[in-house]
This record gives C-alpha cells, sequence and structure tokens, in this order.
C-alpha cells in the first residue's frame, strides 16, 4: 500500500466538496483510511450540512473518521495529521481568477512546509473527482528520491496512468563564463553535450536499478534551473501530475525571494503536485 | 569639438592594433593553455612603455601619448569596455546557489573572504610604507584597499581551469565556483565603499549619505528591480526582434545603472555589475543571450581594456621585486590558507582543501580592474599597481597545475577504467551468484583492508532488494558503505552464473563496485561508465575470452 491514511481538511465550499470527492477516490484507490478534519465549531446547522456533505460523496463512517478542532487551520490540521498518523495530506489549490493559473495558498503552503507527511495539492478540483492520466515525476539521486520514484510508479500503476516521465534538471552553474576566456562557445557546448549524455546514462542506470514497471516510462534530462526547467516541461506535455521529493531544509522568506528548486513549481502550479516525504 | 581626419584615423589605427595584439598574444598563451586574458595583458605590456616606448619611443608616443583627442576617445572606449566586463560578471552570479550552497561552500566562501581581507587590512595598516602605500595618512582607506584585493578571485579565470581539469561538474568545481560568486560580490561591495569614501569625499558627499544611497540601490536593484525584469524579459522575447531586443535590455539597463553608480561617487562599474546580478538571475534569460553576450564583450571589448593596462605604466621602470614578494606571499597565504582551511572545516580532505585553497586563488581580470580603478583614483601608485598585476598573473597561471597536483588521489576525478587494476581482476569458477559476490568481497578486503563480512552484507541486502544482474553476461552487484573512496572488484567466469539478469543470460563479467555511503551520484556516475564502455556483447565476450588481468585492463582502457 503506498498511503495508509489519507488526510483532508474538509470546508462547504464547492471546492471542498470536489476535493472531497478526491479524496474518497484516492482512497478507493490506495485502499487506505480516510481522515477528516474540520477547523470550526461543532453546532447542530454545521452537523447538519456535514453529514449531507458525507452522504453525497458516500462515506457512511467505515474506513474513515471525521475530526472537528477549533483554531488556526494549519495548526489543527498539522497535529490532528501527527496524531492520527496520516501519511498523505491532500489540499486544494487556489486558481488565480479567470487566468487558469493556479497558486498555493497561505494555508496550504504553511502544510507543505511543515507537514509531517506526504502533500497532494490539487489544482482542478471537479464534482468528478479528479483522475491522473499523464504522470511525471523529478529524479533525484537520493534515498527520498528513490522512495518518491517508486511512490510515483506504484501510483501511475493504481491509476493505470497512460504515462510515468521522469524528469532529471541538471545545471552547471557558471558555464558561460568559460566562454568569456576563448570567446568561443565550441567547447563549451561540446561540454554541454557530453554532460547531457553523461546524465542520460546515469538516469538509464538510475531508472533500472529501481526496475519500475508502470504503463510507459520516459525518460528525459533538462539542461537549466532546477524546478523551474520540470514545471515548464510538465506545462509543455499537459502532465496531470508531478511528483516530487520533498526539499531537503524547509524554505524560508530568503527562498521565497530568491527562489529556487521547489520554489519555481510552487508559484505556478503547472497541475497537481505530489510531494513526498519519509 | 569635432575630431580632424587625421585623428579619426589614428583613433581607428590604435584600436586596431590593439585588438590585433591582444588576440595575437592571447592565442599564444592559449596555446600553453593559459588563460587568454593574461595574453591581453602581455599585449599592453610589449606595446606600452614597457617595451615599445622604450625601443621605439616615437611610434608609442604617436599612437598612444601625443594626441590628447584620440588618448580621450580611446579612454571612452576602453571605460565602456570595462563597464561591459563588469555587467557580464554580475549576470553570472547566481543568487540562488548562493542561498542554496551548503555548509563547506558558506566556510569556504567566508574564509575566502575574512582570512585574507583581515591579512591584508592589517599588513597594509601597520606597515603601509614597505607595502608602498601613497599617502600614509590615508593609511586606513589603503588598508582597506589592500584587504580587499587579496579577498578577490576572477571567476572567469576560475571557470576555465575548472573547464580545463574535468572539474565543473563535481562537488569541487560547484563549490569553488558558489564561493567564488560569493567572493566576487562582496569584494565588489566592499571595493564601492572605498571607492565611495574616496569618490564621496572629491563630490563632496557625506560619507554616510553614499553609505544610505548604495544600500538602498543594491537592495533596490536585487529586491524590487530583479523581479521587474524578471517580468518584463518573456514580454521582450515575445514582442522584440530575438536577441537584438533582449541585448538593447540588457545594456541599456547596465549602462544606466553605471551612470548612477557613477553619479553617486562609486564607480560605474559596480552599478554595472549590480544591474548584471538582476538580470542574470532571471529564468527568462536564455543561455544562449548569455553566451552571445559573453561573446560580444570578450572579442571585442574586454580585450581593449586587459590591452590598456600595459599602455599605463613601465612594468620594468615600476618593479620593485620587494613589494612584488610580499603581495604574492599575502595572496598565497591568505587564499590557500583561508579558502584551505574553510573547506577542511567543511569536512575536505587535506588535498581537496589545498585544491581549492589554490582554485580559488587565481586573481586574473578582476583583480586587474580593481588595481586600474585604484590606481586610476590615486590611491595606490606604480608600484603597487605593477605589483598587484604581477600577482594577478602569478596566482592565474599556478592556479590550474596547483590543483590538478592536489586532486591527483582525489575521488572527484575517479573513474572506473582508473579504479581498474590487474591485481583487482581474478577468474573464478564459483557457480553460484553468492560464491562470486563472496570471492569478490574477499578480493576488495584484501586490498584495501576492510571486513569482506561487512561488505558482503550491504551487497547481498541490496541483490535481495533488486537483482543486478543486467544483460549480455554482464552483473554490477554493488553496495553503498562507510568508505571514503570508491572500491572495485572483477571477476571472470567463463562458464556463466545464474544472475536473474534482465535478459535471462548467465553473468560471465562480475564486476564488484563499493562505493562511499555520502554520494550516491557517484556510484550511478561509475555504473553509467561501466554500462556505457560494455554497451556492447561482442566487447563484453571478447573481455571474458581473455586469460590475463593485464590484457583486460589494456583491452577494456581501449574501450573507454
Amino acid at each position: 500500500m503506498i498511503f495508509n491514511k489519507i488526510g483532508l481538511a474538509i470546508t462547504f465550499s464547492p471546492n471542498g466538496l470536489a476535493l472531497l470527492k478526491t479524496a474518497k477516490r484516492l482512497q478507493n484507490l490506495f485502499n487506505s483510511d480516510l481522515c477528516l478534519i474540520h477547523v470550526g465549531d461543532k453546532e447542530p446547522d454545521s452537523e447538519l450540512k456535514m453529514k449531507k456533505l458525507l452522504d453525497e460523496v458516500g462515506i457512511d463512517g467505515t474506513k474513515s473518521e471525521l475530526v472537528w478542532k477549533k483554531g488556526e487551520p494549519s495548526k489543527i490540521i498539522l497535529s490532528v495529521c501527527a496524531e492520527k498518523d496520516v501519511d498523505l495530506l491532500i489540499a486544494g489549490a487556489l486558481e488565480k481568477e479567470n487566468l487558469l493559473k493556479y497558486y498555493i495558498g497561505s494555508v496550504a503552503r504553511t502544510l507543505m512546509r511543515e507537514s509531517p507527511c506526504s502533500v497532494l495539492i490539487i489544482t482542478h478540483p471537479t464534482q468528478d473527482a479528479v483522475h491522473f492520466r499523464k504522470f511525471c515525476a523529478t529524479v533525484e539521486y537520493t534515498s527520498l528520491g528513490e522512495i518518491s520514484l517508486t511512490t510515483a510508479n506504484e501510483f501511475a500503476k493504481l491509476e493505470h496512468a497512460e504515462e510515468l516521465t521522469l524528469i532529471k534538471e541538471f545545471q552547471i552553474p557558471g558555464l558561460a563564463i568559460t566562454i568569456s576566456d576563448s570567446g568561443s562557445t565550441t567547447e563549451t557546448e561540446q561540454k554541454r553535450i557530453a554532460w547531457q549524455k553523461e546524465e542520460e546514462e546515469k538516469l538509464n542506470v538510475f531508472v533500472k536499478e529501481l526496475k519500475l514497471t508502470a504503463n510507459e516510462i520516459k525518460t528525459i534530462c533538462l539542461y537549466g534551473k532546477h524546478g523551474w526547467e520540470s514545471g515548464n516541461y510538465v506545462k509543455e506535455i499537459n502532465g496531470d501530475i508531478l511528483v516530487i521529493p520533498s526539499p531537503p531544509k524547509k524554505l524560508k522568506l530568503f527562498d521565497r525571494i530568491f527562489q529556487h528548486d521547489i520554489e519555481f513549481i510552487i508559484k505556478q502550479l503547472p497541475c497537481s503536485l505530489l510531494i513526498v516525504k519519509k | 569639438m569635432n575630431l580632424s581626419v587625421q585623428e579619426i584615423t589614428l583613433f581607428f589605427i590604435c584600436v586596431s592594433v590593439l585588438l590585433f595584439f591582444a588576440r595575437a598574444t592571447g592565442e599564444l598563451i592559449r596555446y600553453f593553455k593559459q588563460p587568454i586574458v593574461i595574453g591581453e595583458i602581455f599585449a599592453g605590456i610589449i606595446l606600452g612603455p614597457t617595451i615599445l616606448g622604450s625601443i621605439f619611443p616615437d611610434m608609442f608616443n604617436y599612437l598612444f601619448h601625443d594626441s590628447g583627442t584620440v588618448n580621450i576617445a580611446l579612454q571612452g572606449l576602453i571605460t565602456l569596455g570595462v563597464v561591459m566586463l563588469l555587467l557580464v560578471s554580475g549576470l553570472e552570479i547566481d543568487l540562488s546557489i548562493l542561498v542554496t550552497q551548503g555548509k563547506t561552500a558558506s566556510l569556504v566562501s567566508l574564509m575566502g573572504i575574512l582570512f585574507p581581507f583581515s591579512l591584508g587590512f592589517f599588513a597594509a595598516y601597520y606597515f603601509p610604507q614597505e607595502l608602498g602605500a601613497s599617502d600614509v595618512n590615508l593609511r586606513f582607506v589603503f588598508a582597506l584597499f589592500v584587504g580587499t584585493a587579496l579577498s578577490i578571485t576572477a571567476l572567469p579565470v576560475v571557470a576555465r581551469t575548472l573547464m580545463d581539469l574535468n572539474l565543473f561538474k563535481t562537488d569541487i568545481g560547484f563549490l569553488i565556483i558558489a564561493s567564488a560568486m560569493f567572493n566576487d560580490l562582496v569584494g565588489w561591495i566592499i571595493f564601492s565603499l572605498i571607492l565611495g569614501m574616496i569618490g564621496g569625499q572629491s563630490h563632496g558627499v557625506p560619507f554616510s549619505s553614499l553609505l544610505l544611497l548604495l544600500t538602498g540601490f543594491v537592495l533596490f536593484t536585487l529586491l524590487i528591480g530583479r523581479k521587474i525584469i524578471n517580468y518584463i524579459l518573456p514580454y521582450l522575447e515575445k514582442f522584440t526582434t530575438y536577441p537584438g531586443g533582449v541585448l538593447n535590455f540588457i545594456f541599456v539597463l547596465g549602462f544606466l545603472g553605471a551612470a548612477f553608480s557613477e553619479y553617486i561617487g562609486v564607480h560605474a562599474i559596480f552599478g554595472a555589475f549590480i544591474v548584471g546580478i538582476a538580470i542574470g538571475d532571471s529564468v527568462h534569460l536564455k543561455e544562449q543571450t548569455r553566451e552571445i553576450i559573453h561573446q560580444f564583450v570578450t572579442n571585442i571589448f574586454a580585450p581593449l581594456f586587459f590591452v590598456s593596462i600595459g599602455l599605463r605604466v613601465n612594468f620594468i621602470q615600476n618593479f620593485d621585486p620587494g613589494i612584488v614578494l610580499i603581495f604574492l606571499v599575502l595572496a598565497f597565504a591568505g587564499k590557500v590558507i583561508g579558502c584551505g582551511l574553510g573547506a577542511y572545516w567543511g569536512g575536505m580532505s587535506k588535498e581537496e582543501s589545498l585544491a581549492i585553497g589554490f582554485g580559488m586563488n587565481s586573481r586574473g581580470a578582476m583583480e586587474i580592474v580593481l588595481g586600474t580603478l585604484a590606481f586610476q583614483t590615486g590611491l595606490i601608485h606604480e608600484k603597487v599597481f605593477v605589483a598587484l598585476v604581477i600577482m594577478a598573473l602569478v596566482t592565474s597561471i599556478s592556479s590550474a597545475p596547483m590543483m590538478s597536483f592536489f586532486l591527483k588521489k582525489s575521488k572527484q576525478l575517479v573513474s572506473f577504467v582508473g579504479l581498474l587494476k590487474p591485481e583487482i581482476i581474478f577468474f573464478s569458477k564459483a557457480s553460484t551468484k553468492k560464491e562470486i559476490i563472496k570471492e569478490l568481497c574477499d578480493k576488495i578486503s584484501i586490498y584495501h583492508k576492510l571486513s569482506s563480512e561487512k561488505i558482503f552484507n550491504e551487497v547481498m541486502v541490496r541483490e535481495e532488494l533488486i537483482s543486478t544482474g543486467l544483460e549480455k553476461h554482464l552483473a554490477i552487484p554493488h553496495a553503498k558503505v562507510d568508505i571514503q573512496k570508491p572500491l572495485i572488484a572483477v571477476a571472470i567466469n567463463k562458464n556463466g552464473i545464474e544472475f536473474d539478469s534482465i535478459d535471462g543470460l548467465p553473468a560471465k563479467l562480475i564486476v564488484l563496485l563499493v562505493t562511499p555511503k555520502n554520494d550516491p551520484e557517484l556510484q550511478l556516475k561509475l555504473l553509467a561508465e561501466i554500462s556505457k564502455t560494455l554497451g556492447n556483447k561482442d566487447e563484453i565476450d571478447r573481455l571474458v575470452e581473455l586469460n590475463n588481468a593485464t590484457e583486460f585492463v589494456l583491452n577494456f582502457k581501449q574501450l573507454s
């Protein structure tokens, strides 16, 4: 089982219903438990609304539980996740008005940054529940990177996804400076091509090593800034979900000012995003 | 005032002579694997008072001295060249790398500034005359200058050295580049303050106001300006002719930044440098655009500046062995000890730390820009200027050979073919996978004094997880253990062993690869090298047919 318990903060908005349907679908897919968290007062009126909502989605209490708590949303959600051993937390992304562009709101950002477990950010919550057909995953040669890829592989298999594209980004900072010396791009270009081949070779070995078995596995090596290149590529091929390993350290304000890696993806989500944590 | 026909003619002749000699000596020096910039400086020394001025003084005076108006025009062009050079240097400073750099790079960066700066500052403050200060009353500013001059690392020379040594794509390469970027940034900020101290006084601007203006300019450009540029660039690429529109935008902004910093009493180059950083940080700036700018500036404008250095002073008359020696000792001690200690504290080996120290020691072009400006503002006199240029040349020339010397045994340059020695190759008659892995582990333990059992257990854990039998009779069992350098052993089993291979064929060539636990990418690099070299079944069959370990090594080397 990839995930044993799914967590979702439940709200009474149309988006909330759509996310609930997606969570229910994933619960069935993973055969996992579902932990629903509602931040707010437990009053007769809201209890009734909640019952109606759960009935509509078909959640009847088997393999699922509902937690009502008052307080600051992100803190409550995180504490419940830790307390109930949730290993996948689902959150919705916000849509920029009429721009069809998605971004992560402040609550989701805090959840993503602070969450002890993996986080799935859904960009197009619809009433029909989201299905993922085109999987993409960024490659990192670390143990978390391996976990992230095997998770993407298992998820893609369960979803009967059309394809799983593995993206490895690499960049040599300061490479263009070498042109300063000779004034020629030839050598720099040749080196870049050689490094590209070396990276492709490494990626192939890595994928073979992991013995991934999803439907159709594609690999691609991109030269450029981490996070930026993969985000653009996923957008270009219309990927449905991007799986990435969680960054090694918590992102702080400084990281948002001088963007790098995951910040590029978070700033403008190319599609739904699964951040895998250990 | 208009230039006469004769003056315009002379101006173009001068530019042609400078450009021709710059390229000719540059190419000559490149032949000896040295940075082209060194050749360009030599060209200046040849054309300047040192050689041409001594042998043919009339010709030298006619070309570069007599006509005041032509000289002014040339100076304008040279200033343009140095401003562009700093704009380009700024483009390559990657702020996100400075934010994300790890502990070792941070230590190397900090120590690469703090140690040489303190060393230079205190030496110049307490012994100003010995170091050639032009005015003992200005000893504080002079000491600040010497400190900064010793902290500078020239990114272009570093990049060239890393490229030549094939180190660009290694941890050490990344570390040196990130640290050099940081040093460049801090060095130029400190130097701009020094120039402000001198320039501000002459402009009548109090230092506190200048500090405020400068801080405001840097913060605005790097925080807000950077975002605006990042927003505008994609539109420019979309709606203007490429690359004309983008190049125009970059140079217009760069020159405006230069104008502003010159106006507030700091040299024009500083503004161009900071604007360069803001532009270079944009994800929308294509690699191709960077390369075009580099070619444009490097081939035309920067050489004019570097040649002009030799035109300024007589290097023989102003050569003071005492000052040169002091600067050389301070330069080497400051960077090699400072950066070396930083790297060592960051966990690098002694050899690697020394290599990093020497890598960071190359001062190259940036030192010369710094020295030229200090010379122009009267902060240093000719002898110190000559000492600085010589120091820049010696540190740059010595960088590559010293790095190469200390990195000989480093894992940074490790390759499978480099690890392959006849003594770790043997012919086996084992009949099971377990048996042959045990033999391979024993082989490694004999030569490297490691516990065979420990390696065996790690390899088997991996083997149980995923079998390492590949295709075409090749198997590469491997494991990551707590070691510093990778180890290998090779077994040839002519009968073949069942290894759960992808193509079902028995493994005849079995390579055991044991790599350091803390470097997962190294394992992949070596695995990729083996599978790339042995991509052909016939080649593997040919190697398996050999009856001698030495022949095996020779044949493998031919394939790679």
